[in-house]
């Protein structure tokens, strides 16, 4: 099958997945027991007051009606408006977006070249103490409870040793002073980010590195190794010009994949850090029912997802000639 | 060389990026830093249901009335004067002290006729029904107005007259915008509003959306340099900053290390040791008005013999609630209205199995049972009076009871009502009563207790209990037996709802408090529901401000924040 042939494909099934999740999604949220008013838990409120927001969210329609509004409303570009912040929900996710992809995306990128590193360097010493230690400091940091690595973080370098911020993307101080500039606005975020991005680092690293050591050790034992070192080239040379490049694809795939997944923001990052992206707004959205941010956040990141897919099988067959699906 | 050249270009970025910024940072000492859980989700008042929304429009929006921190009784803010009621025309007169909006325009009676038009105009739910009995609303000159009632409401002057006041100018061209919208009330709600018009004393400087909030004083504060209530107000902070923490570990550490001077946040017992220990923290334990309970669902047998739930409040031990699950920072219930609220509060109530041992109680429950008709092959206590391990009660038409189930909230959500129903369901089972603890997702569990009505019994709390008592004819008036309505045990009484109804239209203080007295002790005799407990408000602050003003409900109020000033 050409390439093309293949792209056709696979975008015709990423629709009719895409629909399945659309629809899925509205029955989760919609079939799950309580609504956004029933938690509104005010003795003050009377039924009256209830029905009268029922039916401003228009939770009062047939849930087929529901359903078919909310289909429309999405191939017309109408995400609907969210029930707490009374917005476009495209505003709000537009909003919180930048800042998750600035951390996810940078800590995704970061772990990856140190993993691909790491472990291109620790598979090349196999069988030695660097590479057991190695690889169980990387088995280590992959299974760490991240909320607690972040809490620990937190308490140590911005607590005790102090220097960096407890929590947030910005100092609001800082950006109220009217002498600080754009270097230094610019300085604070990198300043709040560092602690946020050592956790995800951590987190991440472990699992490229252990792909990486992996996929060199199955690269090293290739003919063509055999052939290089047949020819005469140095080792350096083997090993980061004709192994390390080969071994390396499996971590591409992962990082496309993770990157994908980092939109919805490691809710867990973001709350522990109070970090302004979309996980922290999908905690809130789905915890207080707001149906609207809570299915564009969703639908966001499924769209997210599937492209990743797409682009990665693409990136598989371009690649690699020998692949064919 | 490269490498050093590496190493050495890292090491600079990373010390410019950990000491940077910090060593910059901008200080102010008369702002006050107040730390909160959640960013606030709107500033449109008419839409505002999350708590920190409301908490920084209670800064900026103000109501005719307020509460009196010691009393609890209405006392006057943006009016002059307590309101005067005519039974004549059942209209209340308010008059309005001199006042401002942040603009430098006048407060008017015309603003309050707008407010409550704009209300019943839109119908905006969460106030609608608190402003529905009105008739009419009359300025009856710049600084009068006159509020016509349409049968006399005791509630008009201590649960309506405590709402918002907007300003005409602010909200009438934008309430005329939603009104040629499709859906107007829909329109008005999702108004994005970007500085709020208050006449209260802080106005919005500045909202950077989900990092921080900045306040600013409202140079036309109608209260500032005033003694109201016989306390001279300020504000005398320049500024206030709130600032969002995700979690609150975070938050203590930040209220610890001076990142913040309040949290304005209730704070959980396991804090508190680490709190206590540390000099610039100072730390207050206040009373709170709400109310945690076990209801049964009266509709079905055989919770619907009020001996049976008589001879569960006599097993429930209130007590070992306070002082093991919640550490002692909790008080115990004997009505469903609290203790605190003293003007309401009965006395005389039936007090089950206060004061009683474990064992007493089991013999006081099951002689309760016994004489109803109840019965076991193994009854809890044997004929010398010794308790024993009882089998399976049978009900008084001599069929076993069948195995029912208490709902709690999941012990992720609040471990405290988890441990609760855990509790109840051991000590139920002590005198054999088939009794099983369930926790379930608090959706759900709402939906089910409020909505269908499809259980046996549960365990829920109301954090923010009203101080007007109007919520025991809420809870237990037999109108409110509906799907969404707050009678969720499905209980009716009509003696308690003619005394319920007539509370309504007491304008008489006394005579309702005596009518609210007597509604109490229906319901505790009835026990639909088994009152529990009420934790304490647990709140912490730095001890570079002072002034804070303790009140039920903690020190999280207008009063503090008008007083609050910095340690000089």
């Amino acid at each position: 099958m050409s390439l093309q042939k293949l792209i056709i494909r696979r975008s015709l099934e990423i629709l009719v997945i895409f629909f399945v999740i659309l629809s899925g999604l509205f029955l989760l949220f919609h079939l799950a027991p309580g609504d956004p008013v029933s938690r509104m838990v005010d003795p003050t409120m009377t039924p009256e007051d209830a029905e009268l927001l029922v039916s401003q969210l228009g939770l009062d329609q047939p849930l087929w009606l529901q359903y078919v509004y909310y289909v429309k409303n999405f191939f017309t570009g109408n995400f609907g408006v969210s029930f707490h912040y009374g917005r476009p929900v495209v505003e709000v996710i537009g909003e919180r977006l930048p800042n998750t992809i600035l951390l996810f995306t940078s800590s995704v990128i970061l772990s990856a070249l140190a993993g691909i590193f790491w472990g291109k360097m620790v598979a090349w010493h196999k069988g030695k103490p660097v590479d057991t230690w190695v690889t169980i400091i990387s088995l280590v940091c992959h299974t760490l409870f991240l909320p607690w690595i972040a809490l620990l973080f937190i308490w140590i370098f911005a607590y005790k040793i102090g220097g960096f911020p407890l929590n947030g993307m910005i100092s609001p101080e800082l950006w109220m002073d009217p002498d600080s500039g754009i270097f230094l606005k610019t300085l604070d975020i990198m300043h709040h980010m560092l602690l946020p991005l050592l956790t995800l680092f951590i987190i991440h690293v472990g699992s490229y590195l252990l792909i990486m050591r992996s996929s060199m050790l199955e690269t090293l034992s290739e003919d063509y190794i055999l052939t290089a070192r047949a020819k005469g080239l140095n080792e350096k040379q083997i090993r980061n010009r004709h192994a390390g490049p080969n071994a390396s694809l499996p971590v591409v795939t992962s990082v496309g994949l993770s990157l994908a997944f980092s939109i919805n923001g490691g809710a867990l990052t973001e709350t522990v850090f109070t970090w302004p992206g979309i996980g922290r707004e999908l905690i809130f959205a789905v915890s207080n029912n707001d149906y609207p941010l809570a299915l564009a956040s969703f639908l966001f990141i499924s769209i997210v997802v599937l492209i990743a897919n797409l682009v990665v099988d693409v990136l598989y067959a371009f690649l690699d000639p020998r692949i064919r699906y | 060389m490269r490498h050093q050249l590496y190493r050495a270009f890292f090491a600079a970025a990373f010390l410019l990026l950990w000491f940077g910024p910090g060593i910059s940072a901008w200080a102010q000492d008369s702002t006050l830093r107040i730390g909160i859980s959640e960013e606030p989700r709107t500033l449109n008042i008419w839409l505002a249901s999350d708590a920190n929304s409301r908490k920084v429009l209670s800064l900026i929006y103000q109501p005719l009335y307020n509460r009196d921190p010691e009393t609890l009784r209405i006392s006057p803010w943006l009016a002059e004067s307590l309101p005067e009621y005519d039974p004549e025309t059942v209209s209340y007169t308010v008059k309005l002290r001199p006042a401002k909006w942040a603009d430098g325009s006048d407060v008017t009676a015309d603003d309050v006729v707008f407010t409550v038009n704009l209300i019943q105009k839109f119908k905006v739910p969460r106030y609608y029904s608190k402003w529905s009995f009105v008739r009419e609303v009359k300025a009856v000159d710049k600084r009068t107005v006159r509020f016509f009632l349409k049968e006399p409401k005791a509630i008009f002057a201590t649960r309506t007259l405590i709402n918002y006041i907007v300003s005409r100018k602010e909200w009438e061209p934008l309430a005329k915008k939603a009104e040629t919208q499709e859906k107007p009330l829909t329109a008005l709600l999702n108004t994005k509003v970007d500085h709020p018009l208050g006449c209260g004393p802080f106005v919005l400087e500045e909202w950077r959306e989900g990092t921080s909030l900045y306040l600013k004083k409202n140079p036309h504060f109608f209260g500032q340099g005033q003694s109201i209530n016989q306390r001279k107000l300020g504000p005398h902070v320049d500024k206030i900053l709130f600032k969002i923490y995700g979690t609150a570990d975070v938050a203590i550490l930040g209220l610890k290390k001076g990142k913040i001077d309040f949290l304005w946040w209730a704070i959980q017992p396991g804090y508190l040791e680490g709190l206590k220990d540390d000099e610039k923290v100072k730390v207050f334990l206040s009373e709170k008005s709400a109310l945690y309970f076990m209801g049964y669902n009266v509709r079905k047998e055989p919770f619907s013999d009020p001996v049976l739930r008589r001879a569960t409040a006599t097993l429930i031990d209130n007590n070992f609630f306070v002082k093991r699950v919640l550490q002692g920072y909790a008080s115990r219930m004997d009505s469903i209205v609290p203790a605190e609220n003293s003007f309401w509060h009965a006395g005389n109530l039936p007090d089950y199995g206060q004061g009683l041992s474990r064992a007493e109680r089991i013999r006081k429950a099951s002689a309760l049972l016994r004489e109803k008709g109840y019965s076991w092959d193994t009854p809890p206590v044997d004929d010398s009076g010794e308790i024993q391990t009882p089998s399976s009660i049978r009900l008084p038409n001599g069929r076993p009871m069948q195995k029912f189930v208490i709902l709690t909230p999941p012990a992720d959500y609040d471990p405290n009502r988890a441990t609760c129903g855990l509790m109840i369901q051991e000590w139920l089972n002590g005198i054999g009563v088939p009794a099983i603890a369930r926790p379930m997702s608090f959706g759900a569990l709402l939906q089910t207790v409020k909505g269908n009505h499809e259980f046996d019994a549960f365990i829920l709390g109301y954090g923010r209990l009203s101080l007007d008592p109007d919520y025991l004819r809420s809870f237990f008036h037999s109108s409110n037996d509906k799907s969404r309505g707050w009678n969720m045990s499905g209980y009716r009484n009509p003696e308690f709802d003619r005394l319920a109804e007539a509370s309504v239209s007491a304008m008489d203080p006394d005579k309702r408090q005596d009518l609210i007295h007597k509604m109490q002790q229906i319901v505790m005799r009835d026990v639909p529901y088994i009152p529990l407990y009420k934790p304490q408000v647990i709140e912490a602050v730095s001890r570079q401000f002072t002034g804070w003003e303790q009140m039920v409900g903690g020190i999280g109020n207008i009063w503090s924040l008008c007083r609050v000033k910095p340690v000089d």
